[in-house]
């Protein structure tokens, strides 16, 4: 029997979530007659399945995210990007300066050094080699002004809100431009007292993800 | 089974656990980490990952490697301890990397380690099972997946008595020490060793007891856990 | 996060930032060129096993300090005078960019600069750690464990290691026919004097004092000084590939002295506090 109706709970590693035939989404195993918790978190039950939201965890790059990180190495032919993840994301010299690339550290540097910031997309990413990146296309690129903030990654999408609710009503009240990282960090161009509203709002968010009045609370924070 | 108790140095009684406070999250630089003051032990941990491994050909295509270390400050113990890693601390490190490796879902981080710091900044007797509490408190902290936290506690058996939790002063004059980590959730014991004399049910009552006091342990684990992610929000909320 | 590489990288947006702001003399967390992040002192913090203890936070940076008070036999050369060691421990725990294993170049010069500021102030007087010529004297070891790092530990583990001395005590032995006898009581340990280290950092032509990680890490040049109660200069040491004009050097030796002086109140506070 279908129904809209969702069961919450927090939940911890271990926590049985549920007992029965239910189908296992996300951050949970099944076990026997079991579905439980690998994370800290808010556990879902709906008719379609359990899941965990979790509240801490680095990002798990995914095909076609938008993620921004810092150049932390290179070499003749690749740069090694720190995207805050369990491995640096790779942004091939081809990629960047096309097929027939021949290698050189100068033209590389030339391009992108360590430390720059970058916007970039993941191209691909399996359990047998490092996130592959590119930054060509609309909104890519290296990073050049404004401030970066960083979030849980899980938090997200509660800072996108829904069908981008939150990040525009962000935008309005603080006057500042929001390019949202898939893993958590978060660009801010605007003034300095925007991007300062924007942050505490982003903060707000951070530390109260799982409310459902979380818009009435960033509105009457940053509408001032 | 013996119905006098006899009176404890600390004047515990005999299934009396030390007090115990754990707090998550207390090293701002680390993935996750916890703090455990576990009667006079003040223990803290830090895991650091899933992270790329170095060196590189230790790396496993299809799981996490896990690396652990436990180190005692040079001031942490009666005698003044010189900084290198002891033989001791180095069987102790495997003993607990082996004790909370089994709940670790290693396979869902392919190709990537987990490194688990344990720093004794005061010991008084059972800091092995106290670490193991607060690296399972900072794994969880850190958002890697686990099957069930990881709960360790020690029996043993001091002036003929089968006892919970013996501390420093107790070991030096006990006949036995019990040191046990278990998944709470599952019947499975991750760290198990022994040291000392016991009788075929005097070891079943360590182990009872040993269980009873793993069982307090998972709970002030989960407390320290839901203090940090579930009720501070509602702190902010009666801040504001 | 993965970074095992052994630098800190600072993201070209964070320099930018600190740059613009440093040409404003103001830094990104809104402190003027000369202000101290927020310090906090804690004594007594390891009473069980410790002779002394001090927990000391310089903004995010964190250390504990622990005395161990022993007994020991003189070195040969020195048979009326104790011994003092002083070392400091980066730890794993601390950052990402620590590796376990023995102590680098830099853990190195930490300690032996720690340890230098507190020998040669003459803090503990080490003619007063006797007990009987040629055969017993006290040794006092200073350990820190760096717990968090953000930047300026050689300040933090100076004032962790100073504050936990003050606090400290010992057992107190007397003589009786020629043999050392151990008393009930306890005594302080012999503290002259409480020398201040007050650490810079140049970037561009800027000087700030007490740099956190990411301002220490784009420094071209660091400086440590340290002044006794006294007003007298004890220890100094410049790291990092860079320098400071003559000129600079005077200027920074005022301000160390000032700011000594505030922090020394600031410690004997804390310790007093704790007792």
């Amino acid at each position: 029997m279908k129904t809209n109706s969702i069961e919450r709970k927090y939940v911890v590693p271990g926590d049985v979530v549920i007992e029965g035939d239910h189908n296992p989404i996300a951050n949970v195993i099944k076990e026997g007659n079991k579905i439980i918790s690998t994370k800290i978190g808010m556990a879902e039950i709906a008719y379609n399945g359990v899941k965990v939201i979790p509240l801490n965890g680095t990002y798990v790059p995914r095909t076609d995210d938008v993620v921004i990180g810092k150049v932390v190495e290179m070499n003749g032919f690749a740069w090694e990007v720190d995207i805050n993840s369990w491995f640096f994301g790779i942004l091939t010299g081809s990629a960047v300066f096309g097929r027939g690339f021949s290698s050189s550290k100068d033209s590389m540097q030339s391009q992108f050094k360590k430390g720059d910031c970058l916007v970039a997309k993941i191209l691909s990413f399996d359990r047998t080699r490092d996130p592959l990146m590119s930054v060509s296309g609309p909104g890519l690129g290296k990073i050049t002004e404004g401030e970066i903030t960083h979030i849980t990654s899980s938090k997200i999408p509660r800072v996108i809100g829904k069908k981008g609710a939150m990040i525009k009503l962000i935008e309005e009240h603080t006057n500042c431009h929001l390019t949202i990282g898939q893993n958590g960090a978060i660009l801010l161009k605007g003034t300095e007292d925007g991007r300062l509203k924007a942050k505490s709002a982003i903060e707000l968010i951070g530390n109260n993800a799982h409310l459902s009045d979380l818009n009435d609370r960033v509105i009457s924070l940053i509408s001032k | 089974m013996s119905e006098n108790n006899i009176e404890r140095i600390s004047g515990r009684a005999p299934d009396e656990l030390r007090n115990v406070s754990i707090k998550a999250g207390v090293i701002k630089n680390a993935d996750g980490s916890a703090l455990i003051e576990f009667g006079k032990n003040k223990i803290i941990a830090a895991v650091f990952g899933p992270k790329e491994v170095h060196p590189k050909h230790m790396m496993v295509s299809n799981r996490a490697i896990i690396k652990c270390r436990y180190h005692m400050m040079p001031f942490s113990t009666d005698t003044r301890k010189r900084p290198n890693l002891s033989r001791r601390e180095i069987e102790i490190s495997k003993v607990i990397r082996e004790a909370v490796q089994p709940a670790i879902l290693m396979e869902n981080y392919p190709r990537t380690a987990i490194e688990i710091y344990v720093e004794i900044l005061q010991s008084d007797g059972g800091s092995r099972c106290a670490a193991i509490n607060a690296a399972s408190t900072a794994l969880a902290d850190a958002g890697i997946n686990m099957r069930d936290l990881v709960a360790a506690c020690a029996a043993g058996k001091v002036n003929g008595q089968v006892v919970l939790d013996v501390d420093d002063q107790e070991d030096k004059t006990g006949e036995a020490d019990m040191p046990i980590a278990m998944l709470p959730n599952k019947d499975l014991i991750t760290l198990f060793q022994l040291d000392g004399n016991l009788s075929k049910e005097e070891f079943d009552r360590a182990l009872e007891l040993a269980k009873i006091g793993c069982n307090k342990l998972y709970n002030l684990q989960k407390d320290a856990l839901s203090e940090k992610y579930f009720n501070e929000n509602n702190k902010k909320e009666d801040e504001e | 996060m993965p970074a095992v590489k052994k630098h800190r990288i600072v993201d070209a947006i964070t320099l930018d930032s600190i740059m613009s702001k440093l040409s404003d003399s103001k830094r990104t967390d809104g402190r003027g060129l000369l202000d101290y992040r927020e310090i906090e002192i804690e004594t007594n913090i390891l009473k069980d096993k410790t002779n002394g203890s001090a927990k000391v936070k310089i903004g995010d940076t964190e250390v504990w300090a622990g005395i161990k008070v022993e007994t020991a036999h003189p070195f040969p050369d020195t048979p009326a005078e104790g011994v003092m060691t002083c070392n400091a421990e980066m730890l794993p725990i601390s950052s990402q960019y620590v590796e376990p294993g023995p102590p680098d170049e830099d853990t190195i010069e930490l300690s032996r600069v720690s340890d230098r500021g507190i020998r040669e102030s003459g803090m503990i007087d080490v003619s007063e750690l006797c007990i009987k010529e040629g055969e017993l004297v006290y040794s006092v070891y200073i350990d820190v464990a760096v717990i968090n790092e953000d930047g300026n530990l050689f300040d933090a583990v100076a004032y962790a290691g100073t504050a936990a001395l003050l606090e400290a005590d010992k057992s107190k032995f007397t003589i009786e026919n020629d043999e050392v006898k151990m008393l009930e009581e306890r005594e302080k340990l012999p503290i002259k004097s409480l020398p201040i280290s007050t650490t810079f950092a140049k970037i561009g032509d800027k000087i700030i004092i007490d740099p956190n990680a990411d301002e220490q890490e784009i420094a071209s040049a660091r400086l440590t000084l340290v002044t006794d109660e006294n007003g007298k200069y004890v220890s100094a040491q410049k790291g990092k590939p860079g320098g400071f004009t003559f000129e600079e050097l005077k200027e920074l030796s005022v301000i160390s002295k000032e700011k000594g002086e505030e922090i020394r109140k600031m410690i004997k506070e804390a310790v007093n506090n704790g007792a």
